[in-house]
């Protein structure tokens, strides 16, 4: 049994896209701690990270640089996966995380404290439990009669976020106007939000793991909820933790790094074009993939015209739309 | 005990005078704006127009202004006609004014527009420096008819700019960052009034030479310029917070020498004569900057 | 081996009707024959334990098999759906070897053997030079064919087919026939829902009338196929030749009736 076992065809399958990728996201870290307004030469950089240098140097990477580079790699990992697993969910390789509300709720949650002048750990708070309404919200009015499919769960879902999108207009024009540059830019998303990058990247790790043995069921499920019925997947169960994962991963990356586009879009997507459709593959890809897009747009953003700063959304559309674009007309 | 009673006696001959020939002056756009009598009901378009209405003396005759005009504390009951970006324009008509002082800068030019078209007399103020303030004081003084009590004010705050700037502009530089938001942290350049305060105060904005008004900058960056002091508003006008996340950074100069002062951001990122309050302020903070080196 | 016990499907806002109770052998291969909308793919959908009766009960093997887990069921059990285009992008040879999910514990992979069933399947069905299209550039009838073998790798007891010649050339009708029949053979149950009543008389020993207002009969093909009962149950004139021993049915229509 086992002899026969070790001939697997999928494992050396998955090694290598996966190493590559794990490549890819070490060097954006590794650019992310490299580069800033500041200039760090390699020499200076090595005193750091062998525990001397300059306290300055010091502050810059262990403070500044790598909780940010770490927090942008769990939000990118984060909405990856999300965008992964609602498409799968909705059987519609055009969904994204934000397509059933989420990114709305959360922004309603996150504009109304800063509204009313509340701290930055009281936004990201309000930012969670709004997507957390939305999110529920959807999933009752989607599973109300009992019956779910895909289509009522996307027309809810687009509804809700139309609706909070008319809340959102609502709540930027009646701001004060020295309040509306924050507000823009949390909608734009940005890691200079990014309180500690714990949580993202613990939510991130869990789920992952959770969903690592749910990989093959993803797989049937994507060919219909009556076929993965009928190959014994109990789709009624599975569409739920995976429309619950993907509620806490979208939650967590809103909340660390406002509502950042493209991201839980394209990733996913752009490994399904290179690498396949194997859920199994494609999750831990999009968390390596979406992580490391993320810091890497991150970085553009805070060196390019530094010291002035870009929102972190519109370079990964800029890195996004054309790498997209790219694998779709070479795909035939 | 004289003065009051000869101030009215000369307001009373200027009233008299003014009753025949046309009030004029240029506004901020470079138009001519007349008026036949002094303006007696008067609409303002925005918090500063509001405080500068006010200030010049003409508080009594301002019937509407807009949301968030909160200073001075009478402003707070007037009736609104909508926000500054977006106002009700049935409301300012049904008010009958003579007179709306409008922002360049911040009203919507078409909305303006069409009010003017209606036949409505428009002071447009965009003010982009100290000495706009004194102006402003006098020309709007002279359109509500209260030109002594304006006259007044502006030659207040030019006295008291003057002698702070005698004082202390040539006094040792202080580097400064001048935080106007947190979240994304934000600064501004020389062009910004804020910047002139600095400068009256012998300081030296750090990011003065960056290309554009207000500028979204990182934590990194302030870190590089390592600024002697950090001067920053708030949310609201008691607020410390945003001071204290800086306390993390124990490498900034700042920081080291406990240089982290607060001004109410509306006395200093509003161009009204209470700049001269949050300038005095920031005078006071850079001296004593000055004297923790 | 999978028994209607009174059972009545949920069609909403038609009569109950006659409750159907039969039992599917091992060996057996049943035709399903009605008109349009008489509810037999909702039939197949309840034998299989997709959906749940208005009453009675489907049992596997003498157990509910709405009390079964999905993933027993699917062990014994394979469905052929009608349509196929639904779903994400996959290649042919991932859609075979999702019928081996049932086979596989979550913690585990595919392993050679899964894959080499996989391949075989495939090659049965005339698709292994196919292995890496994607379905969305497959004919209709290629699809189909790839829903059989995907049926196929699941390596099943019982057969659940809707419309499984739908698509196909007439080689293709004959081969996956051949193919069912094998599996009868090899004490399959075969269930099939047919809308040509030629290949339900050449290739079924039992069948099942459905009628559109829920009356339903059951017995040997040979007593149900008769041209009365089969005008009733389409509501259209037919005739039926022999020939080699062989039934046909021809439909009528006024304008040929010659």
């Amino acid at each position: 049994m086992a002899a026969v076992k070790t001939s697997r065809g999928a494992v050396p399958h998955f090694i290598l896209p996966l190493s590559i990728l794990a490549l890819l996201t070490f060097a954006t870290l590794a650019l992310a701690i490299t580069t800033g307004s500041v200039s760090i030469s390699n020499a200076e950089l090595w005193q750091v990270l062998s525990g001397g240098g300059e306290p300055l140097h010091r502050t810059l990477v262990f403070e500044l640089r790598l909780p940010r580079a770490l927090s942008a790699f769990g939000a990118g990992g984060l909405l990856a996966v999300a965008g992964a697993l609602m498409q799968v969910l909705l059987r519609n390789p055009l969904a994204d995380p934000y397509i059933l509300g989420l990114s709305g709720g959360a922004a309603v949650g996150a504009l109304s404290s800063m509204l009313l002048g509340l701290s930055a750990a009281a936004v990201s708070g309000s930012a969670f439990i709004g997507a957390m309404v939305s999110a529920l919200t959807v999933f009752g009015l989607a599973h109300g009669t009992g019956s779910w499919t895909p289509t009522r769960l996307l027309l809810t879902g687009v509804v809700i976020a139309s609706g909070w999108g008319a809340a959102i207009t609502f709540m930027l024009a009646v701001s004060p106007s020295d309040q509306l540059p924050g507000m823009l830019y949390w909608l734009m998303g940005d890691l200079a939000y990014a309180r500690s990058p714990w949580p993202a990247l613990i939510v991130l790790g869990l789920i992952s793991i959770i969903m690592l043995p749910l990989g093959r069921s993803l797989n049937v499920l994507a060919r219909g909820q009556m076929q993965a019925a009928a190959l014994g997947v109990s789709v009624r169960a599975l569409e739920w933790t995976i429309y619950i994962a993907a509620s806490l991963l979208t939650a967590f990356a809103v909340v660390t790094a406002g509502s950042i586009g493209f991201v839980g879009l394209i990733v996913p997507h752009m490994l399904r074009l290179v690498l396949g459709n194997d859920q199994r593959l494609i999750l831990p890809a999009a968390a390596l993939a979406g992580g490391a897009l993320l810091t890497l747009a991150d970085t553009l953003a805070r060196t390019l015209i530094a010291p002035e700063q870009l929102p972190a959304g519109v370079i990964t559309a800029l890195i996004g739309v054309p790498t997209f674009l790219y694998l779709l007309h070479r795909s035939r | 005990m004289l003065k009051p009673i000869f101030a009215l006696a000369l307001i009373a001959i200027f009233s008299v005078g003014s009753a025949v020939a046309d009030i004029c002056v240029r506004d901020d756009s470079g138009a001519e704006v007349c008026l036949s009598k002094p303006a007696q009901r008067i609409i303002a378009l925005s918090p500063g127009a509001t405080e500068l209405i006010y200030a010049a003396g003409g508080g009594d005759q301002v019937i509407a202004a807009v949301s968030y005009c909160d200073y001075p504390e009478a402003a707070k009951s007037l009736p609104r006609v909508g926000s500054y970006n977006r106002f009700d324009q049935e409301a300012i008509l049904a008010q009958n004014p003579d007179l709306l002082i409008a922002w360049i800068e911040g009203n919507p030019a078409e909305q303006l527009a069409k009010l003017k078209s209606l036949g409505l007399t428009i002071y447009y103020t965009q003010l982009n420096d100290f000495d706009d303030v004194s102006t402003s004081l006098e020309r709007l003084g002279k359109l509500a008819g209260s030109e002594t009590h304006a006259k007044l004010a502006a030659e207040k705050f030019r006295a008291g700019i003057a002698d702070l700037e005698n004082r202390y502009s040539h006094s040792a530089p202080v580097t400064v960052f001048q935080q106007i938001w947190s979240n994304p942290l934000m600064t501004v350049n020389n062009e910004h009034i804020i910047s002139e305060a600095t400068r009256i105060c012998g300081g030296v904005n750090v990011f003065g030479g960056l290309p554009n008004l207000s500028a979204r900058i990182d934590n990194e960056a302030v870190l590089a310029a390592d600024p002697e002091a950090i001067i920053a508003g708030g949310m609201g006008e008691e607020n410390r917070d945003w001071l204290d996340e800086w306390l993390r950074f124990s490498g900034l100069t700042a920081v080291r020498r406990n240089n982290l002062f607060f001004i109410p951001p509306s006395t200093i990122q509003r161009p009204t004569p209470r700049l001269l309050e949050g300038t005095i302020l920031l005078c006071q903070h850079l001296e004593t900057a000055r004297g923790r080196r | 081996m999978l028994a209607a016990k009174n059972l009545i499907i949920d069609i909403p806002e038609r009569n109950s009707g006659t409750p159907l109770s039969f039992e599917i052998k091992p060996g057996e291969t049943w035709g399903v024959l009605g008109p349009n909308g008489a509810g037999k793919t909702t039939l197949l959908h309840t034998l299989a334990g997709l959906r749940k009766p208005r009453s009675g009960a489907v049992e596997l093997a003498g157990t509910d098999i709405q009390l079964l887990r999905r993933k027993q069921v699917a062990q014994q059990l394979a469905v052929v759906f009608q349509n196929n285009g639904e779903g994400f992008p996959a290649t042919v040879l991932e859609t075979a070897m999702i019928g081996r999910h049932p086979f596989i514990s979550p913690w585990d992979i595919e392993s050679a053997e899964d894959l080499a069933i996989a391949r075989a399947a495939l090659q049965k069905l005339e698709l292994g030079n196919l292995e890496h299209r994607l379905i969305s550039t497959l004919s209709g009838g290629e699809r189909q064919r790839l829903a059989i073998a995907t049926a196929l790798s699941q390596t099943p007891k019982l057969w659940l087919a809707d419309e499984p010649s739908n698509h196909l050339d007439l080689k293709h009708q004959v081969q996956i026939m051949e193919l069912l029949a094998e599996q009868a053979t090899g004490n399959c149950g075969i269930v099939l829902c047919l809308h040509d009543l030629n290949l339900a008389a050449q290739w079924c020993d039992k069948i099942l009338l459905l009628y559109p207002n829920g009356d339903a009969c059951w017995d040997d093909a040979d007593t149900m196929l008769a041209t009365p009962a089969l005008e009733k149950l389409y509501n259209q004139p037919l005739r039926s030749i022999v020939s080699d021993g062989q039934r046909y049915f021809i439909p009528l229509s006024s304008r040929n009736s010659g």
